[in-house]
């Protein structure tokens, strides 16, 4: 059995002391606050550690940091399933409960049971989740493909109709900065199409003169993009960042409880 | 006139709905083909590729979803036709979880088809999707098996010839990211701030112009952004390989230079409504003051 | 060569296409089922790739094929198991432990991407010679001049005063070109996402199904 530092001290730290932090927490509501923020403490400051301190148990190819980072991958998968439990235990209520609208509740779960179980045999039977050996799709390939895809990309695209609506009835040039919005749109939309290509499509003589302009419309497009927005997003960036970041520093020193969702008795 | 005018500004939206339907319905059935100027972040991105070697390994990872199928797809199967010409071997990966990995099979399938004499495992790899992006960014500077120990079917990295000589990122001589929103944004401030490696990103058009601040900093060897970024891709690589040429203006799938027609008639009704809308306002807004309380 | 009549695959797919788009004449029962099919149909893909792609590969495999080298996984197996204790009504609490793991680990990464990845690379770009002076020098004043006054606007910190309140105007200015910029780049991707939809319809099943 590997017993290397990192393999060891990853399961001191993130096993033992939450089960040690468990069994204290059964009697001590005070604590069911506190050792987690250690146990953060160490989550947060070891990848932030190892990026500085290039100690092989730590930033090694078997070193705790790149460990973690192995960990790390594992758990991803199951916050990604948390949903699911949620929206199971809510439908299931709604369906037993009759409420309004519960056979649409019925149309989720059956398609979450009927994808999910295609998902579980693939996994089971080795075939996957993709295209079986004969090229032809499993069927978790073929809901992925005939349903799920459509459906999401359709869904998104209502907003097309939308934003049309809306550049129609919202955008105003009701003061100057709305002006300077609207102008910047209007010559971006302009310069990003063969806007007065297609206009003097009819036009054959007009034709020289148009691809001259969307030459230019393109080029100050470019320019617009480069620079004014390239500022502005480049200050938008680092005002988010540097506020990112010590939000950061608030949760792993311990600063920042929210996420634990304290109770009364728990807080510290 | 006043009346036309407070008649528009009173519209039922759903004829509204009706034109953009109609306007985007009709250059599909009557194609215009309207021609496509290319920009510099496009350009950047085709000959930074362009300079590779044959044999340079590659990594294309699919970080969006069927949400932007339409603007993002293209780009990814032009990405794998240059790279397939220029025999440079091809990584795929999916870090988007709403979708990623079907895409990555369904345009390695497209792609593939047109180039048989490709072999899986030795010109290119399907790794599959991953959770946590940002995780999997930081095991590949160590060891690319740490984070994907094998490829998207289960098969061991160890029995695919390509990835014997492929330990971590820093054999990869860039990463090609067809990207909606925070996952392309992990490749540029993660993998690249961290391992120096050259990103190339296909955001969607949404997320484009925060990419431009990346571009000017140096984080980014070139951009695709949105539909367009793909035409102007589709139009450069049609014009280095007359194969692609014929290809493109065969073929009856989707492409991005197809899609400009519609977006170029959508444009213009669309900057018809602004101004529209605002002369309405003005004159109406006009005529409210003038009128006595 | 003749398309072939699309298959029963294609006709749900353009169904439930036109389902979906039934919702801008009105709400209705159609869209609904569309919406609720979708609902669930993206949680069950979750639970497929999540276990196909991350769970067999990277825990179970190496647990069962390799244990003396992996054992320390069953650590990270557990973790992610005491995530859904929050279910459980009188030890939800016990659930805090693997989101105090999980959130901070990846705040961690994310404080080291924002430094090295974002503050300090946008910084050095912002830092540019004025001398000489070259075709590129009045850019490179425009967008200085933009990053500073955009600062300015987003220091809440203090109470702006005259000077202060002048500089966040022109940064304000600088961010609607921006905003009024991305709305524009905005559209486009809007209408992409129909234009992929209305193609499918009319290429993938309406021609076909029709003999074009």
């Amino acid at each position: 059995m590997n017993l290397d530092f990192s393999r060891v001290a990853l399961m001191v730290f993130f096993f033992v002391i939450p089960v040690i932090g468990i069994v204290l927490g059964q009697n001590s509501p005070a604590l069911r606050g506190r050792i987690p923020l250690v146990v953060a403490f160490i989550a947060g400051i070891i990848p932030i550690i190892a990026l500085y301190v290039p100690k092989s148990f730590l930033s090694g190819p078997e070193g705790m940091s790149t460990r973690l980072d192995q960990w790390l991958i594992i758990v991803a998968g199951f916050a990604l399933l948390l949903g699911v439990v949620n929206v199971l235990q809510n439908s299931s209520r709604k369906i037993a409960r009759k409420d309004s609208g519960w056979i649409y509740s019925a149309v989720l779960l059956t398609g979450l049971l009927l994808t999910g179980s295609f998902g579980i045999w693939g996994a089971i039977s080795g075939h996957g989740i993709g295209f079986m050996p004969d090229g032809s799709s499993t069927p978790f390939k073929w809901v992925e493909d005939r349903i799920f895809q459509p459906l999401q990309s359709t869904i998104f695209s209502l907003l097309a109709f939308f934003m049309a609506s809306a550049a129609f009835r919202a955008f105003r040039a009701r003061n100057t900065e709305a002006t300077i919005l609207l102008v910047a749109a209007g010559l971006v939309m302009a310069g990003r199409v063969p806007l007065l290509e297609f206009l003097a499509a009819p036009f054959p003589p007009l034709q020289p003169a148009a691809a001259a302009g969307s030459r230019f419309l393109g080029g100050l497009t470019e320019w617009i993009m480069d620079n004014p927005n390239g500022a502005a997003q480049s200050g938008i960036i680092i005002g988010a960042a540097l506020g990112a970041a010590s939000m950061a520093m608030r949760i792993i020193l311990g600063i920042e409880r929210g996420y634990l969702g304290l109770g009364a008795g728990e807080q510290t | 006139m006043n009346r036309f005018f407070e008649w528009l500004l009173n519209l039922d939206r759903r004829w509204i709905y009706l034109l953009v339907a109609v306007s985007l319905i009709t250059p599909i059935v009557v194609p215009i083909g309207l021609p496509v100027s290319t920009t510099a972040s496009t350009r950047r991105a085709f000959e930074v590729i362009e300079a590779l070697q044959p044999g340079d390994v590659v990594w294309l990872s699919f970080d969006y979803g069927p949400s932007s199928t339409p603007e993002n797809d293209p780009m990814a199967d032009a990405f794998l036709r240059q790279c397939f010409l220029k025999k440079l071997r091809v990584i795929v990966t999916a870090l988007y979880p709403l979708g990623g990995l079907g895409l990555a099979n369904n345009s390695l399938a497209r792609v593939t088809a047109e180039f048989p004499g490709l072999r899986y495992g030795e010109d290119y790899v399907n790794l599959g999707y991953k959770d946590g992006a940002a995780a999997v960014m930081r095991s590949l500077g160590e060891s690319i098996s740490k984070a994907f120990p094998a490829d998207q079917s289960g098969r061991p990295l160890a029995d695919l010839p390509m990835m014997r000589g492929v330990q971590n990122i820093h054999q990869v001589k860039l990463v090609f990211t067809a990207a909606t929103n925070l996952i392309g944004e992990y490749w540029i401030t993660q993998a690249h701030a961290q391992f120096g490696t050259p990103v190339v990103i296909g955001p969607t058009a949404v997320s484009a112009p925060k990419y431009y601040a990346y571009l000017n900093a140096g984080q980014l060897a070139g951009m695709l952004g949105g539909m367009k970024g793909a035409a102007e891709y589709e139009k450069l690589l049609r014009e280095k390989y007359p194969q692609l040429d014929q290809y493109y203006a065969q073929t009856r799938r989707f492409t991005a230079t197809k899609g400009m027609d519609g977006q170029t008639v959508l444009h213009t009704i669309i900057l018809i409504f602004i101004v529209l809308g605002n002369v309405a306002y003005l004159r109406t807004r006009g005529r409210r003051r003038r009128e006595p309380a | 060569m003749s398309p072939t009549f699309p298959g029963i695959g294609i006709w749900v797919s353009a169904l439930l296409t036109l389902f979906a788009f039934s919702f801008v004449y009105k709400d209705n029962p159609f869209f609904r089922f569309a919406e609720s099919l979708f609902a669930g149909v993206s949680l069950g893909y979750y639970v497929g790739i999540v276990l196909n792609q991350t769970l067999m590969p990277n825990l179970i495999t190496p647990l069962t094929h390799d244990f003396a080298s992996n054992w320390d996984l069953i650590g990270a197996g557990l973790v992610g198991i005491l995530l859904f204790m929050r279910y459980a009504p009188r030890i939800g609490w016990t659930a805090r432990y693997a989101l105090a793991i999980y959130v901070a680990y990846y705040i961690g990464l994310e404080f080291t991407r924002r430094i090295h990845g974002e503050v300090l690379p946008q910084l050095s770009r912002t830092i540019q010679p004025l001398f000489p002076w070259t075709s590129t020098t009045f850019a490179s004043l425009v967008f200085v001049v933009g990053v500073y006054s955009v600062l300015v606007y987003f220091f809440f910190s203090k109470e702006q005063n005259a000077v202060t309140r002048r500089i966040a105007r022109v940064g304000i200015w600088f961010l609607m070109i921006s905003f009024g910029a991305g709305f524009g780049f905005t559209v486009m991707g809007r209408i992409a996402l129909l234009l992929g939809r209305l193609n499918f319809l009319i290429q993938d099943w309406i021609y076909p199904a029709l003999g074009i």
